[in-house]
């Protein structure tokens, strides 16, 4: 068994090692082993909803996990928030069933650049799609642009200001994607050197840090759920704030 | 449903689309990139936003909603029971309220009654007593009167009589008729006389 | 040298930790209502700090090279 972990790993460090990437169908055999997993517990999960009450424990757990986003989406984007839940639910389930497959196995998807910076892509597209439709395309982009400031500040700073906000919303992408890798690929990395230290007495200590994982799986999960919701409150919160007074009409229509 | 064919067939073109990318377009810049530590594979990327737009819609569609329906079914049906409950509870509350209140009058009524009839009998009783009183009264008197009629006239009898045998006794004694009206009276006083000194 | 520039980076990292954590606990012990804002918010902050960190070690890793 230890050397079957350590062979892994060391096979996780060469695949790592700069000589040959990952490729991306060995990405897909994981992936499908994460929406595997994942489809067998929604549809687990799923049994039990025609009961009264949820005496299913999956089906507990997963209504608790919507509960939890739905709480999340309320308290970050506003009342409005409600409509992303589907999507947190998404992120949520893959991320976490992705990092858990990472626990036991020696490569993940999260634990891969290209997936995380997928995942980022589509949370920042969706984030610009869903300013420009609160705030109008110009709206959305004058957004950048800071407050409005008198006559000469105005020409001097505001393209300042319109520059930096470009390039932090530029990086909100990197650092979702880096964030997720890192510590993922980084919880890898720790077990490959620990279990590197303990080579010599067939004894793979680095699978101590199981425990420090596990909390990384969850935590990361959840900070890339919140995040989302922050980035998406911040361009549609000033909708509601300044729309406030005809927010019945916004509700009819959309 | 056409939503998620949609999606699932821009999510499987993406897929597809990554998978070539990745095998045929070389990009110099993730050479560099690769070298700061972060391997970078831009067909992945785009292959996961082609997972993630399938995912998504089958996700919302398969799972969450009827789990949102279910939770919103459940908190209705528990509303519901509890409103139901609520009402019950209230309905018996009054129920038991009239009832005691009915118990009260009931028992008030009993001892109204009881207290009534005993009133009744009271009166009864004393009326009764009163008249057997009266009755007994006048009986007693009745008797008393009879007997004091009795007794007078006892008393005359016996007063004729004995004047009747003290003459006779006297004439005896005397042994001549004395019968005549002086002694008579004679006799008449002096058992008067008598009488009195009885 | 990247190794001793990574430990530098780790040990602030720690220190802005340490701190986010401590001034969250302190707020918790003395508001415990509001646990569920200072926790999301805590852990936004913990999320950047550890950024940090991570771009330093990518940084790191390529100046090395």
């Amino acid at each position: 068994m230890d050397s079957l972990l350590l062979n892994h790993a060391s096979r996780l460090a060469s695949a790592e090692g700069g000589e040959h990437t990952v490729t991306i169908a060995g990405v897909g055999v994981y992936l499908g082993v994460v929406l595997i997993a994942m489809f067998i517990y929604l549809s687990m999960a799923k049994k039990g909803f025609g009961q009264r009450v949820f005496k299913n424990f999956v089906t507990g757990t997963f209504e608790q996990l919507y509960l939890f986003l739905e709480n999340m989406a309320v308290n970050t984007i506003g009342s409005h928030g409600r409509k992303y839940v589907p999507m947190l639910v998404t992120f949520w389930l893959v991320i976490f069933f992705a990092n858990l497959v990472g626990l036991f196995f020696p490569l993940t998807p999260t634990a891969v650049v290209g997936f995380n910076l997928g995942m980022a892509l589509i949370v920042f597209g969706y984030v610009q799609y869903e300013g420009a439709r609160a705030n109008g395309v110009l709206g959305h982009i004058s957004h950048f642009a800071g407050p409005k400031l008198p006559g000469v500040l105005a020409v001097l700073i505001t393209p300042i200001i319109f520059c930096i906000e470009l390039v932090s919303e530029l990086m909100k992408n990197v650092s979702l994607t880096l964030r997720l890798y890192g510590n993922i690929h980084g919880g890898h990395q720790a077990v490959e050197a620990i279990n590197h230290l303990t080579e010599k007495f067939y004894i793979a200590a680095g699978e101590f840090l199981l425990p420090i994982k596990l909390l990384t799986v969850l935590v990361q999960a959840m900070i890339f759920c919140l995040l989302t919701c922050v980035y998406l409150g911040l361009v549609t919160g000033h909708h509601d704030d300044h729309e406030h007074g005809d927010g019945h009409g916004e509700a009819a229509h959309a | 449903m056409g939503r998620i064919l949609t999606f699932l067939v821009i999510g499987l073109g993406l897929m597809v689309g990554g998978v070539w990318f990745s095998h045929n377009v070389h990009l110099g810049f993730l050479d560099k990139v690769a070298e700061m530590g972060i391997p970078l594979d831009l067909g992945m990327t785009i292959a996961t936003i082609g997972v993630f737009l399938a995912l998504f819609p089958v996700i919302d569609t398969f799972y969450v909603k009827p789990l949102k329906e279910a939770i919103d079914s459940r908190n209705s049906e528990l509303e519901s029971t509890f409103t139901e409950a609520e009402n019950l509870k209230s309905e018996m509350g009054k129920m038991r309220s009239d009832y005691e209140k009915r118990l009260a009058d009931t028992e008030a009524n009993a001892r109204e009654q009881i207290q009534s009839s005993i009133k009744e009998a009271q009166n009864l009783r004393q009326t009764l007593l009163a008249e057997a009183t009266e009755k007994a009264d006048s009986m007693v008197k009745k008797a008393n009167e009879e007997i004091e009629a009795s007794r007078a006239k006892a008393l005359t009898d016996i007063r004729s009589q004995v004047v009747d045998l003290s003459l006779l006794a006297a004439e005896k004694v005397v042994g001549e008729n004395m019968n005549n009206d002086r002694n008579r009276k004679l006799v008449d006083d002096f058992i008067s006389t008598a009488e009195v000194s009885r | 040298m990247g190794i001793i520039g990574l430990g530098i980076a780790a040990m602030g990292v720690a220190i802005g930790l340490g701190l986010i954590g401590y001034g969250a606990m302190t707020g918790m012990s003395r508001q415990p209502e509001a646990i569920g804002k200072l926790q999301t918010a805590m852990i936004i902050a913990l999320a950047f700090v550890e950024l940090v960190f991570l771009l330093t070690v990518f940084v790191g890793i390529s100046s090395a090279k």
